[in-house]
């Protein structure tokens, strides 16, 4: 069965970062013709519907049950745990300074790249594809090596140990919040806007806060909610290092209390998901960058 | 405003010749076009002049102070690009408004020389419309107010008008002519398009290859071009190989008969030259015969009609007078011919015209290949793809 047929200038239309569907949707209707959803469509959304959600049930099945009827019980003792809170608090901070640490080396990278040296792009995307080569205990360990108790930057020891994990996290990142921000770079005329923007006077910094952020801010928003999801759900780093975050705290309780930790999942299962919903809700609000143009993610 | 010199401009990319030894001096106030194929090297001279680009060797001066190394933002030029260059996350006023924030003047002040110019160019109703709700001819204007919003020295549109279509090509090519006479506005327009160039320009400057062909107003661009490449470039021309009798006398020869043609004097006698005529300028005559005064005339067959609204353009295939001349290699040449729509039902496809050149008023350049541009050459007028 053939895929529904794009134009040639919708296939380039983009595929906007975030709401990539949202697009698709657009420039399939742009076509002109209602079509049919496919009955194999139809199957492969059932069986992605039930091996996503079956987990979620067999959780929420456990986590809300005395193991004979339902009861919110675990819940509310999860809630009320101070393990809970601290963990949460920890995971939140350092995930929110990781996204910002992010979106502050990445954007103004990715900007210089497209830029002014587009001869160091294969060098940037090959560094930052790197942690998906190099697996997070290997960096824990080379972590471990260069600022340990045994290294001249004994590091872990003293009071700047988090930057560690949120360096960690930042690195962890890298492979998503460059690809977001990039596309998103290459969407719009960089080069151009960048020349109006210096013709009327603006130097760089102004150029790139006032016309290029907002110009890319779907990718932005992509690229935060993708560092931030990833630096909370991180686990062997935290662990490893030796810091009680979320993921850590959930393991641990999934030791003793198995109920309440299933519940807690859960929690952060909807918390994450919060997230997502309002960075979507801020980006459909961003003027003008409905559209974005460029080519397929 | 401001006098802008480019002296000496070259540029390389690569090995490759974009500009070279580009001089010119935009007088205060004068709109001058940069005319050109693609790749003349016209949108370099102008990045070069906007900063976005440095010259290999040569100055940009304005006002007699050096800027070639001043920073594109320092320049206080404006400049409208090709594809606008809008802000996309920025109406139309906001786009008008982010000059005169960077030079932070005061919000009374900017807000004034906003509605000002959102009313000088007619976009008051879409002042608070993003770039993707706005019409190509709307956005254009924006771009346009977007420039002059900082009252810049120097303004540089870069093929303003390419993107929109033809009608609002029109009417913004008539507002760029009316803002640039009402503002004072020391221009450069870089288009590849001729008609463009004539329209608005005070001096036109023809380039190719990165050199500047000729430079002129439109008038002596268009009527009397010192080139074969101007020629043959600027509007449709005739080319017309002829051989210089006597370059004192101005005389000239073809299939034997001589005609005087003022344009030949200073040419060497014997030379092969090219008798440039304008398609408007042929008169089609009420028979072959008539040519008994002097003059020099052709008779050909129709081969096709195109209607181009006033006028229709017959082109036509020679019928050559004699075959022992040496210039006869060429007996297929091709001649355009305006003739008023109106008339030109008499002369249907097939049927045979003689026309008249008129020798005195048109222009002799010598062509010292034209010998061997004559072996196999069939036609040296240039044919448009849709005629």
């Amino acid at each position: 069965m053939s895929s529904p047929s794009i134009t040639g200038e919708a296939t380039e239309e983009a595929i906007a970062i975030l709401p990539g569907v949202h697009a698709r949707e657009k420039a399939a209707r742009r076509t002109g013709h209602a079509r049919r959803t496919p009955v194999w469509a139809i199957l492969v959304l059932l069986v992605s519907a039930v091996y996503f959600l079956l987990p979620l049930y067999a959780t929420a099945a456990f986590g809300f049950s005395t193991g004979k009827h339902f009861t919110l019980q675990p819940l509310w003792d999860g809630l009320g745990d101070d393990g809970f809170h601290t963990s949460l608090w920890l995971s939140l901070l350092y995930s929110v300074v990781t996204t910002i640490l992010a979106l502050a080396v990445v954007a103004p990278t990715a900007y210089l790249v497209e830029l002014r040296f587009p001869r160091l792009r294969a060098t940037v995307e090959f560094l930052t594809i790197l942690p998906f080569v190099i697996p997070p205990i290997v960096l824990v360990v080379g972590l471990s090596s260069m600022y340990g108790i045994n290294s001249p930057v004994n590091l872990i020891a003293s009071s700047l140990a988090p930057v560690l994990l949120i360096g960690g996290y930042f690195v962890l990142t890298l492979p998503f919040t460059f690809r977001a921000v990039d596309n998103a770079l290459r969407a719009v005329d960089v080069k151009m806007l960048s020349e109006a923007s210096a013709s009327l006077g603006a130097g760089p910094l102004r150029t790139f806060i006032r016309v290029i952020v907002p110009s890319i801010s779907l990718g932005l928003v992509s690229a935060a909610l993708l560092a931030f999801t990833t630096a909370m759900g991180e686990f062997t780093l935290a662990a490893l290092l030796g810091y009680p975050t979320f993921p850590v705290y959930l393991l641990n309780v999934n030791g003793f209390q198995p109920r309440m930790g299933e519940a807690l999942v859960l929690v952060s299962f909807l918390i994450t998901w919060a997230g997502v919903i309002a960075l979507a809700a801020v980006a459909r609000r961003t003027p003008g960058t409905q559209v974005v143009r460029g080519g397929p993610m | 405003m401001s006098r802008l010199e480019l002296i000496d401009i070259n540029k390389r990319f690569g090995g490759q010749v974009a500009v070279s030894d580009f001089n010119l001096t935009v007088e205060d106030g004068e709109l001058v076009s940069f005319l050109g194929p693609s790749g003349c090297g016209k949108t370099t001279t102008l990045r070069i002049t906007a900063g976005f680009e440095s010259p290999d060797t040569g100055a940009v001066m304005v006002d007699g102070v050096d800027i070639t190394d001043l920073p594109p933002n320092k320049r206080g030029m404006g400049m409208v690009f090709q594809g606008y260059a809008l802000f996309p996350n920025m109406t139309a006023a906001e786009n008008v408004e982010f000059g005169l924030v960077v030079r932070n003047r005061p919000i009374a002040e900017r807000r004034a020389r906003i509605a000002e110019l959102l009313e000088l160019f007619g976009l008051a109703h879409v002042s608070t419309s993003y770039p993707h709700q706005m019409s190509g001819g709307q956005q254009q204007r924006v771009a346009l107010a977007r420039a002059v919003a900082i009252e810049p020295g120097v303004l540089l549109l870069d093929e303003p008008l390419s993107a929109v279509d033809a009608k609002v090509r029109e009417e913004l090519r008539t507002e760029i002519r009316r803002m640039v006479t009402q503002l004072g506005v020391t221009t450069i327009l870089v288009t590849h398009d001729q008609s463009e160039a004539l329209s608005i320009s005070d001096r036109v400057v023809v380039m190719n290859r990165g050199a500047i062909e000729e430079v002129g107003t439109p008038a002596q661009i268009y009527a009397e071009p010192r080139s074969a490449f101007t020629a043959g470039f600027i509007g449709a021309m005739n080319e017309i190989p002829v051989r210089v009798i006597s370059g004192a006398l101005g005389l000239v020869e073809r299939d034997g008969r001589r005609v005087a043609a003022p344009g030949a004097v200073g040419l060497l006698d014997g030379d092969l030259a090219l008798l440039l005529v304008r398609p408007e300028l042929l008169e089609p005559l009420a028979s072959s015969v008539a040519a008994l005064n002097g003059d020099l005339t052709m008779t050909g067959n129709v081969e096709v009609q195109t209607f181009l609204g006033a006028t229709t353009r017959l082109l036509l295939r020679e019928v050559r007078a004699r075959t022992d001349d040496p210039m006869a290699m060429s007996s297929t040449r091709r001649l355009a011919v305006d003739v008023p729509s109106a008339n030109a039902g008499r002369w249907p496809a097939g049927s045979e015209i003689a026309v008249r050149i008129p020798v005195g008023a048109s222009r002799v350049i010598s062509d010292r290949s034209a010998a061997s541009r004559q072996v196999g050459t069939t036609s040296s007028y240039p044919v448009a793809p849709n005629a």
